[in-house]
């Protein structure tokens, strides 16, 4: 239900901070369940497309969560989200002439799968090209499925283990109001999550939210 | 006349010029006919003579020549007879014409009918089955292939023609033109057995106790419609199918008590000391079947309903075979199951996924089901006999009609006879499930009790017991008394073997006397009353309390003997008694 970044702790390198935030939740009592990774390509618009019209291209994401193993995640940023089978990435091939694949950006964020009671917690590094950037922590509280209604219990149980790092409430929910928390909220928040680290390039110790 | 016919017989030949320049009289081959003529036109001449002469009637006369007459009388009978049995030769021969060219014309009448009929029959029989023509043969299917069946078993039966029947003898009523030719193997009738037996019985007669117990309800003596002929076969080839899958199951799964395969029967354990046998019983129509038949008639434990479930369940796999390919079909979509394909759009979860996938056996649902009709059975046997055995206080059981496959449930009520209004404190859900039941109390609360019989049992038991303390609370409370103090589960006295006693204090309205009564599931029940100190006068005066404000105080504690209060039950018993120690 929320994705945030944590800072690298200072002093520490990237591999220490996670191993001290998967210390603190195995203390907490969290069950080690697996592995788990988010991936995300960029395609942009060609340019034969974006001539006509006289607007700077968009940019869609294709992403892909080990979570949902059969599906497939298209988005626009701010735009919409497209839900498809796993065979959306062999049509994006077909598709050439529109959307064309910036393999560079590839990004993606692999770690370890945790449950805590009702709660889901993945930490994650996230990785670009052969680079570390940072670290992602997704945590879900699985029997609610309106987000507004459980994030006060999100914060303090986020609380318990990323201490002053937890962050505030994601955008996503602002606009979801009282309705039904789906996976394609997730999806545009590691989106954001991802877009954020791509920023800033150079400086992976800064990551505050 | 001669010579002409020779003429005649001679091929003609030509008059030749030649001829005639040669003329010689001797080999001239008209020689002959000259004479001949010769000859005629000399006899012409004499005939022409004689004629001109008889003409005259002066010297020549002619005279008919009298012959030996005929008898005159017969003459005209004889022809008459004659020229009859002439005529009548051939009005007969006209009219055997005719009978023949009728007879004739019906034979090739029926024989058309038989062949329509055949052709209608075939007709019909292609309207339910699938027919295909194989060289001179028509071929049919009765395999539930189509239906998506992934049974081996061909199931091809032969369609024959029935027309060479002896037109003479009378035609049997259940004569038809069609007739089918199904498998040897697939001949007489079958079914699945499925039973519960308590103990396992010999290892020696496994397999071919059930073998044919069902005896064949008495066929006529004629040969059956081709339907139902083609419709038991096919039920035949059903049970093979399921009893085959059930097998290859019973095989593969690897379960704690491993299920024995043996012959036709499939043995397995749901619960200790419990066994469930699957037997495919097939029985042909010859007279050894019956005869065993007729041997065995065992008290018939058969559980029809796990039957049926089981024909159900075989359904539904074939459905969920046909279903994975069945068309129309999105282009661009994975081939699979149509719930596989939407998983991807609808973002299923690796649990949501999983659970998609998991296909439990055939085997293993009947067995969760055997167990569940099992578990239903022995709780509604264990509440009967409590209710029958125990007069105070009544236990109801009100059965819902309508359940689930692995799950019922009953709704259990402990009242007083003659109190139903008033102490209605015990109401228990009893949901029974595949391996155990819960109880939902009243209040919310949940106990969960294993497959022991023993348990309920118990359970039931003590509740039984305290209603009568729950009673007696309600009963206050109508009567006017206060409750002094109440405990479910009292924790002094006599340990109870099965749960605990229960216990209550009640003070009259004045506050003059209390009545205590113990009530343990056990020990029964235990009443004592207390009397104010003033009417007690066996107690010995102390001389501390000689003052009369002493008095006042709680007497002590008499146990009233309850097996001779008056009273048809408990709460009644406590009535009486909370009436008499009420001062009018």
């Amino acid at each position: 239900m929320g994705v945030a970044q944590v800072p690298v702790a200072e002093g520490k390198s990237l591999q220490q901070t996670v191993e001290i935030l998967t210390r603190k939740l195995e203390l907490l009592g969290a069950e080690k369940q697996g592995t788990f990774c988010v991936d995300c390509e960029t395609y942009h618009t060609a340019a034969s497309t974006i001539s006509s019209q006289g607007q700077t291209g968009k940019l869609m994401y294709v992403m892909h969560n080990s979570e949902y193993p059969l599906s497939c995640f298209a988005l626009f940023e701010n735009g919409p989200c497209l839900i498809a089978d796993a065979n959306f990435d062999i049509l994006m091939v077909k598709l050439k002439g529109f959307f064309q694949n910036a393999k560079a950006n590839k990004i993606e964020s692999r770690g370890t799968r945790y449950q805590y009671c009702d709660f889901l917690v993945k930490v994650g590094t996230v990785t670009m090209g052969p680079s570390a950037r940072g670290i992602s922590v997704e945590v879900e509280y699985c029997p609610c499925v309106i987000a507004n209604d459980c994030w006060n219990l999100l914060m303090e149980f986020m609380q318990s283990f990323m201490g002053n790092h937890t962050p505030g409430i994601p955008s996503v929910f602002g606009t979801k109001h009282d309705s039904i928390y789906s996976p394609a909220d997730t999806m545009v928040q590691y989106m954001e999550l991802f877009n954020k680290i791509r920023k800033q390039q150079q400086v992976p110790v800064a990551g505050i939210r | 006349a001669e010579g002409k016919r020779q003429g005649c017989c001679r091929p003609p030949s030509r008059p030749s010029p030649q001829g005639l320049v040669k003329f010689q009289p001797s080999l001239w081959p008209w020689d002959s006919v000259r004479n001949n003529l010769r000859s005629a036109l000399t006899e012409m001449c004499v005939l022409y003579d004689v004629l001109s002469i008889v003409k005259d009637k002066k010297f020549m006369t002619l005279d008919p020549v009298v012959q030996d007459p005929l008898p005159p009388k017969q003459n005209p009978q004889f022809l008459q007879l004659i020229s009859k049995k002439k005529s009548l030769a051939g009005a007969a021969q006209i009219l055997l014409k005719g009978a023949e060219r009728l007879s004739k014309s019906v034979a090739e009448n029926q024989e058309n009918k038989r062949q329509r009929d055949f052709n209608s029959e075939l007709l019909r029989l292609r309207q339910h089955w699938k027919l295909r023509k194989v060289g001179d043969k028509i071929l049919g299917d009765l395999s539930y292939r189509s239906a998506g069946s992934l049974f081996l078993h061909h199931g091809t039966f032969e369609v024959i023609k029935n027309t060479d029947i002896d037109l003479d003898k009378k035609i049997p009523e259940d004569y038809c033109p069609l007739d089918v030719q199904i498998p040897s193997d697939l001949e007489g009738s079958a079914y699945i057995k499925v039973s519960i037996q308590k103990q396992a019985p010999d290892i020696g007669d496994l397999g071919t106790v059930n073998l044919f117990k069902r005896p064949m309800p008495k066929s006529k003596p004629g040969s059956p419609h081709w339907q139902t002929k083609l419709e038991t076969a096919q039920n035949v080839l059903l049970c093979k199918e399921i009893f085959a899958q059930l097998s290859r199951e019973a095989v593969q799964i690897k379960s704690q008590i491993p299920h024995i395969v043996v012959k036709n029967q499939i043995i397995s354990q749901p619960f200790p000391g419990l066994q469930l046998s699957i037997s495919l019983c097939h029985s042909s129509n010859d007279k050894k079947s019956q005869k065993s038949a007729s041997e065995k008639q065992n008290p018939e434990d058969h559980l029809y309903v796990l039957e049926h479930n089981l024909h159900q369940l075989i359904r539904e796999c074939h459905k969920q075979t046909l279903s994975s390919t069945v068309m129309p079909h999105p282009a661009s979509a994975p081939f699979g199951h149509k719930r596989m394909r939407l998983a991807g759009p609808q973002t299923f979860d690796k649990n949501d996924i999983s659970s998609l996938q998991s296909n439990e056996g055939l085997l293993e649902k009947i067995i969760k089901q055997a167990k569940h009709i099992f578990l239903r059975r022995r709780t509604a046997r264990t509440i009967d006999s409590l209710a029958s055995r125990i007069e105070d206080p009544q236990i109801q059981a009100h059965w819902s009609n309508i359940n689930d496959v692995y799950e019922s449930s009953v709704k259990v009520l402990i009242t007083s006879q003659g109190y139903e209004q008033i102490c209605k404190s015990i109401q228990l859900q009893l949901n029974i499930g595949v391996e155990q039941i819960r109880v939902v109390h009243r209040d919310g609360r949940v106990i969960t009790l294993s497959h022991q019989e023993q348990e309920l049992q118990d359970f039931l038991l003590s509740q039984m017991s305290q209603h009568q303390v729950h009673a007696v609370q309600q009963l206050a409370k109508v009567m006017g008394w206060h409750v002094l103090s109440f405990s479910n589960h009292v924790g002094l006295g006599p340990v109870e073997s099965i749960g605990n006693a229960s216990a209550i204090t009640v003070a009259s309205p004045n506050g003059d006397y209390a009545i205590s009564v113990r009530n343990g599931p056990e020990s029964g029940s235990k009443v004592m009353v207390q009397f104010p100190r003033s009417q007690c006068k066996d107690l010995p005066k102390g001389d501390v309390l000689q003052d009369n404000k002493w008095n006042h105080l709680r007497g002590p504690f008499k146990e009233v003997q309850w097996n001779k209060m008056e009273g048809r039950n408990f709460v009644y018993k406590m009535e009486l008694l909370m009436a008499a120690l009420t001062p009018c």
